[in-house]
């Protein structure tokens, strides 16, 4: 079987970025594979880790600086790679059509997408391939085995999470706690560079939605003190995470 | 003609030596220098990845990393432990003389097995009465039909204890001076020899160091390397190599040194300000991000030069020698910049002193590369 996984290169979460006349400047960003997409990559090592005999492409798309995030998934180890090389901006929707020709010319049985693009936290990708393909979805995963042509998937639903049951082709896309990335290993990187990296111009038509302009946000901290002992300032921020920040609950609530 | 992109793949080098620093070994480093304690699991994670050994060949299961290459990941792992990064480094530093002068059946005999699991390799040149003046050195080496007979200590032996074999240099002639010097290889176990570990080191205090007795160490004449006197030009041949990721470890030292003095310098308030607003603390950040940017520059020449084929002794010892002084005295003021603070293990930056401390010593002392460097002046 074959299996892709789709990759973006995204700024390094942890580089510095200026704003500057309301938007941003990414000059002296480091960018790396988002890491929504590198679960993707290692949920495809990881099928065919588990005795499943399958052939991982990576697919990147972006600008040509995006071999970096293909190059990875090679040392990560898989097994060849495809890159749709362009520098403008495309909505969601129009590179989903884009890709979904790779898909069907690779003839591929399972994709894998990062759940979410962390540039611009944008969820849409997935669904929109998997429409465009007419095949199957699963979002926010969590945990995937695939047994033949039969796939058992965890996902995140807001009260909780479903177990669900569904038959190849399927496209998936892929959530925090899905599972731990591996690193490249050295000896991987060395082997990587034998691999066939094959680049093309992204030939994806008329935009289906054009960004026409945008406006920033400055939020500032609240930069709150709580006063007073220990145990009267604990006190208050327990009180603040539960009534006012809302990420603590109380049992049986 | 002079160009400082990285290929992607040294790029990816890179970040995986930086991953691996800042995930597995930052966040222990200030445990393992305080306990002395010798981080195995670490040492074992980071064969795993490929990182132990890099220098051994392709032809015997390594990656036969390029020095450019092998200068990345020390300076990313030195960022994180010099210490934890001399016990690669000196496991290399017992691989280098095996890949410059061992036989195929040698290579295959003692580099593959250091591919397959964390195992590391040893070099014993110094001696207790002997440092640079290497070619004095009194470990006998007696030739007694197929066997070589040794006799003698060797001092200062990083992974001497943890070595899966060390080659050891002796003298089969002492009349003779550096010409009567051999390369033997002694593997771990062998009766005789013994490692006595050397305890309180002022800095990288997880790299063991040990002390080597050998009490009539039989050895087979086959592990000899090159012939009898040619031992002394290949510990130099070899040091000439090794001394570049020394450079290298050196310039991830005083990167760290900046790193921490330029976020303390952001946090500490003095006169109603950050005292990074002060030009005196400013001219010390400015001085560092020289240091770092001139010694990287150093080591990545004399790197080069190995890569194309043209290991060069003065480029080698100009770039161990100005990187290591150029870091002690980077972490010396970073130190100073925390004031009282850099003085406690609080902070990390004292850490950095008393570690880089050892770059300016070993593999030849800092003299000794300058008298490297004046040999190539005057003829």
């Amino acid at each position: 079987m074959k299996i892709l996984t789709i990759l973006k290169q995204v700024p390094d979460a942890e580089s510095r970025v200026r704003v500057q006349h309301g938007s941003l400047d990414l000059t002296g960003a480091t960018y790396v594979l988002d890491g929504m997409d590198e679960y993707g990559v290692e949920a495809a090592l990881r099928v065919r880790e588990s005795g499943v005999d399958a052939e991982i492409v990576a697919v990147g798309y972006g600008p040509a600086a995006t071999d970096q995030a293909v190059r990875t998934a090679l040392a990560m180890g898989a097994d060849r790679a495809v890159l749709l090389e362009g520098d403008a901006f495309h909505d969601p929707l129009t590179v989903a059509l884009a890709l979904a020709d790779v898909v069907r010319e690779e003839a591929a049985d399972l994709v894998f997408v990062g759940g979410k693009q962390a540039d611009w936290d944008s969820a849409a990708l997935g669904p929109a391939l998997a429409e465009a393909l007419g095949w199957a979805h699963v979002d926010w995963t969590t945990a995937f085995d695939l047994d033949g042509d039969a796939f058992e998937a965890v996902h995140d639903v807001d009260d909780g999470s479903e177990t669900l049951r569904g038959r190849l082709p399927v496209v998936v896309t892929t959530q925090q706690g899905l599972n731990e990335p591996r690193y490249p290993t050295l000896p991987n990187i060395m082997k990587a560079r034998r691999k066939t990296l094959d680049t093309r111009a992204a030939d994806v038509g008329q935009d289906r939605m054009v960004v026409t302009g945008h406006a920033g946000t400055e939020r500032e901290r609240r930069r709150v003190m709580l006063d007073g002992d220990a145990r009267s300032a604990a006190g208050e921020l327990v009180r603040r995470l539960r009534d006012e920040a809302k990420v603590l609950r109380e049992e049986g609530r | 003609m002079i160009d400082f992109e990285l290929s992607p793949e040294q790029r990816q080098i890179r970040d995986l030596a930086q991953r691996f620093a800042r995930d597995e070994v930052m966040p222990h480093a200030a445990a393992w220098d305080r306990d002395a304690t010798y981080p195995a699991d670490t040492v074992a994670a980071a064969a795993d990845l490929g990182l132990l050994n890099v220098g051994v060949p392709t032809e015997h299961g390594g990656l036969g990393l390029a020095m450019l290459d092998e200068a990345l990941v020390a300076e990313e792992l030195a960022y994180a432990c010099m210490g934890f990064y001399t016990i690669l480094m000196a496991s290399d530093l017992g691989v280098t003389p095996v890949v410059i002068k061992g036989t195929s059946e040698q290579q295959a005999r003692f580099l593959r097995p250091l591919t397959e699991g964390p195992r590391l390799a040893a070099f014993a040149l110094s001696e207790p009465d002997n440092g640079s003046d290497a070619a004095a050195l009194r470990t006998r080496a007696r030739i007694e039909g197929d066997e070589i007979v040794l006799d003698g200590s060797k001092m200062w032996i990083s992974n001497g204890a943890e070595a899966e074999w060390v080659v050891v240099f002796a003298t089969a002639d002492p009349s003779a001076g550096h010409r009567g010097v051999v390369a033997v290889v002694v593997e771990r176990g062998t009766p005789g020899l013994r490692a006595q570990p050397i305890h309180g080191k002022l800095g990288q205090r997880c790299a063991p160091t040990a002390e080597l007795v050998l009490d009539g160490v039989r050895v087979p004449r086959a592990n000899v390397l090159g012939e009898v006197g040619d031992g002394f030009a290949l510990a130099m041949r070899t040091l000439d190599r090794t001394r570049i990721p020394v450079a290298a470890g050196s310039v991830g030292v005083a990167r760290r040194a900046l790193d921490e003095a330029a976020r303390y310098a952001a946090e500490r308030q003095a006169f109603g300000a950050p005292i990074n607003r002060l030009q005196a603390i400013q001219f010390k950040l400015a001085d560092m991000a020289i240091n770092v940017e001139t010694a990287r520059l150093a080591t990545w020449r004399a790197a080069w030069l190995v890569d194309q084929g043209r290991p060069d002794a003065a480029a080698s010892a100009i770039a161990k020698c100005y990187a290591s002084d150029a870091a002690f005295a980077t972490a010396n003021e970073a130190l100073h910049v925390h004031g009282g603070y850099g003085y406690v293990d609080e902070y990390p930056v004292a850490k950095l002193l008393r570690d880089v401390k050892l770059n300016q010593i070993y593999e030849g002392t800092n003299e000794v590369m300058r008298l490297v460097i004046a040999r190539s002046l005057v003829r």
